[in-house]
């Protein structure tokens, strides 16, 4: 129930999260993939949840119940997500760090492994966690200047602002210092390469909602996988080709790692992106970006002026419609009417291919990996990101 | 050798000054008293005296004589911003413009080359060296762009804030962009203890930004507070930078010491000054009182000291100014009280100790110019 509620306020807020629910075929992969690597995955370090900072942050966000600033979702989402299994880049990261093996180099520093995994490696792991919950936090800053009377005082706003910049601040302060302690400076400009290309990512995402003048971006899908591989590809990629650098493997090998990070998580997107045109109960409508895989992909099948010609008939039927929440999520009777137009189109299968083919580029990668359980279950992720109904 | 012994026993703010961080703060509170007592009655030409001899020797304008090694230096900032999105390139390089005053990398290139000549007599200025002015100027302005987003301001250096132009969002995305960048050209000087060094830095940036949210009730602790904020968000970046550069130029574990405490005091007076200004440059040049700190319900040194003669000031300092009228009775409080003499006289005494420091190390131009840097940083005005 709590679980419903959550989800119905994440696509509210813009349907980004929401998709990304799995079924039971998703947390049995994950669960089984935790066996694997020995620890229960909690990947927030103990020692940034527990310091003083992080509990005055909690102290203050409490101001915030009642506001529509939304930390509060985002904060509400921590718990919603370590429930459901979905901090799964850290898992991923432990995983082919296992599936890699010991290094063959002398490594005289890091004999320090656990169930075949090195302790910088499970740092890794845990700054990667770090960074993306840093940007979840600084994904939900709200632009003080658009705010309309609607949405409660601007004091409110701005304290949340405020709370959100900093607690967003403090884990990536945290993130650099656990790296600068991995004492590698290749590892070091991995890591903060990703962070440049994950914010870049995001920047993109935040111009589309703001621009007045289109009701979706004129790109086409080799623009929209550029953009993709950097909000949400581009952190897990590197942070797998950082786990083999830390075990000092091979270029070929971590070459191999990125590529399976890589295409994994834009299986992974794919999949997300898909739900609303895939699944089989249509009792609830769900949200969908018009900015997703099936509907940029439907785009580039009929053409940009037949697209917004049709979204303009939906829009009609929507009532009224506020313009900017159009944008992202549109209401009931246009989505369903959207939605239909897509599913009649090529969208939806085509995204559908594309995701298997990014699925299949990541199982090239693994079989470049010996055989394990830790390899098969970094497999099964992928076939997870891959099955639809 | 090259340590002038000058100073030390006389110093009555010794432990003031040089307090190790770990009990920076205690020996802080506990010495703020007599050291406030003490001073009024050292009279101000034993401070002027001291520069006398400090301008009598060989003369140093510190920005000519690092000018040469900032050449480009904005320029440069600019091509480790790299970023593909027309419009968060604007965003990235809008306050390296070339007019900042570029404090922070002046500071850090002639340290270098102070160090350099300690060490083995050399004349040149190593590329990591420089990186780390630059990457000191990024750290530096990533901060700025997130506090404004934090306190809301609309302008800064004559210009409008980023939050002001593009948002709150994108500009907190700007500022995460540099600081990415900043670590990525850290990560390039392929030194793991740079690394750590700079990291610090980051790390305290944050944490002085969280130790500016809370207020104490006690007076000393309120003080020691303050002053570990101010380390923490201003004197932090300077002191570690300079020990980075020191760390590159020379391998004795004392030098980089002298250049972490030089950079420590000098960074903390900088601060202290900034303070004062914040209460008297706006009379001067505006005709009107600005008061941002108050207005943002800080308590900076000339309200701290200003309380110990105006007792009623504590409540609107645990409310943070926040009652109608707060701020300007604060003000007035404030410039009745001796508040910014008081703390202008701490400045004094940190650029002190960070001159004696300083001449621990062999003689060259570039040392002086640090000395002299220590005299501009009281006399500035803005």
């Amino acid at each position: 129930m709590w679980g419903a509620v959550l989800r119905r306020g994440v696509r509210g807020a813009g349907g980004l999260r929401c998709l990304s629910s799995g079924g039971p075929p998703w947390s049995q992969v994950v669960s089984e993939a935790e066996k694997i690597v020995g620890y229960p995955t909690s990947f927030m370090s103990l020692r940034c949840l527990l310091s003083d900072e992080l509990s005055n942050i909690a102290m203050q966000v409490r101001k915030l119940v009642g506001t529509k600033h939304p930390l509060l979702d985002t904060a509400r989402g921590f718990v919603y997500d370590s429930r459901n299994n979905l901090q799964m880049r850290g898992l991923v990261i432990l995983l082919i760090s296992k599936a890699a093996g010991p290094s063959t180099a002398e490594l005289s520093f890091q004999h320090d492994m656990v169930s075949g995994i090195y302790s910088s490696q499970r740092s890794l792991a845990e700054i990667t966690e770090l960074i993306h919950t840093a940007f979840l936090v600084h994904r939900g800053i709200v632009n003080i200047g658009e705010l309309k009377s609607c949405d409660g005082p601007l004091k409110d706003m701005q304290f949340g602002n405020k709370m959100a910049v900093l607690s967003g601040d403090f884990l990536l302060a945290n993130a650099c210092t656990s790296l600068a302690q991995l004492q590698n400076t290749k590892v070091v400009e991995l890591i903060s390469s990703a962070i440049g290309d994950l914010v870049q990512g995001i920047y993109y995402e935040n111009s589309k909602s703001s621009e007045e003048n289109c009701l979706t971006d004129d790109i086409g899908i080799s623009r929209w996988k550029e953009q993709v591989f950097l909000s949400h590809s581009a952190l897990l990629a590197k942070s797998c080709q950082a786990a083999m650098e830390l075990a000092k493997h091979s270029a070929e090998i971590q070459d191999m790692a990125f590529q399976y990070g890589k295409h994994m998580s834009m299986s992974h997107k794919l999949h997300s992106d898909l739900q609303p045109f895939v699944k089989e109960t249509s009792s609830d409508t769900m949200a969908f970006s018009l900015n997703s895989a099936p509907a940029i992909l439907h785009q580039e099948f009929r053409g940009r002026e037949a697209w917004l010609k049709q979204i303009r008939e939906a829009q009609g039927k929507g009532n009224i419609v506020d313009y900017k929440k159009l944008k992202c999520a549109l209401w009931r009777a246009s989505i369903f009417q959207l939605q239909e137009a897509i599913k009649a189109g090529k969208g939806v299968t085509s995204a559908i291919d594309l995701c298997r083919c990014h699925g299949n580029r990541a199982l090239a990668a693994l079989e470049r990996f010996p055989p394990s359980e830790a390899r098969d279950a970094l497999a099964n992720i992928v076939y997870a990101a891959t099955r639809f109904p | 050798m090259w340590c002038e012994g000058r100073g030390r026993e006389r110093n009555p703010f010794r432990c003031f000054c040089m307090g190790n961080q770990g009990n920076l703060t205690s020996n802080k509170t506990t010495l703020l008293k007599n050291t406030v007592t003490r001073f009024h009655h050292t009279s101000i030409s034993h401070w002027c005296s001291c520069s006398k001899t400090i301008s009598d020797e060989k003369y140093q304008d510190p920005f000519q004589l690092g000018r040469k090694d900032l050449k480009n230096l904005y320029e440069d900032i600019k091509k480790e911003l790299l970023v593909s999105a027309a419009e968060l390139k604007e965003m990235c390089d809008y306050y390296f413009d070339g007019k900042g005053k570029a404090f922070r990398p002046m500071i850090v290139v002639l340290m270098a080359r102070a160090c350099n000549i300690h060490h083995n007599n050399s004349k040149e200025v190593q590329a990591s060296q420089r990186s780390v002015a630059i990457i000191a100027e990024m750290i530096h302005t990533a901060s700025l762009v997130h506090d404004d987003v934090i306190d809301d301001a609309n302008s800064r250096r004559g210009k409008r804030t980023l939050n002001q132009i593009w948002g709150e969002r994108k500009a907190v995305l700007a500022g995460d962009f540099i600081l990415s960048a900043a670590s990525v050209a850290l990560a390039r000087i392929g030194n793991t203890t740079i690394v750590s060094v700079l990291t610090q830095v980051i790390e305290d940036l944050v944490r002085g930004e969280f130790l500016q949210l809370g207020s104490k009730e006690n007076e000393n602790e309120r003080f020691a507070h303050y002053l570990e904020k101010t380390f923490k968000k201003t004197a932090s970046l300077i002191a570690n930078s300079c020990k980075a550069v020191s760390i590159l130029g020379c391998p004795d574990p004392k030098v980089h010491e002298i250049a972490y405490q030089y950079g420590k005091n000098v960074g903390i007076a900088f601060q202290l000054i900034d303070d004062v200004l914040d209460f008297t440059s706006c009379a001067d040049h505006l005709g009107k009182p600005t008061a941002a700190d108050l207005k943002l319900g800080l308590a900076t040194g000339p309200v701290l000291f200003a309380c110990r003669q105006f007792p009623e000031m504590n409540a609107m300092i645990m409310r943070r100014f926040s009652k109608p009228g707060d701020v300007e009775r604060a003000w007035k409080y404030v410039l009745q009280s001796d508040g910014v003499q008081q703390t202008t006289y701490l400045a004094q005494r940190y650029c002190h100790a960070a001159t004696r420091e300083i001449r621990k190390l062999r003689p060259s131009p570039e040392r002086e110019a640090l000395v002299h840097l220590t005299e501009m940083v009281l006399m500035r005005d803005k």
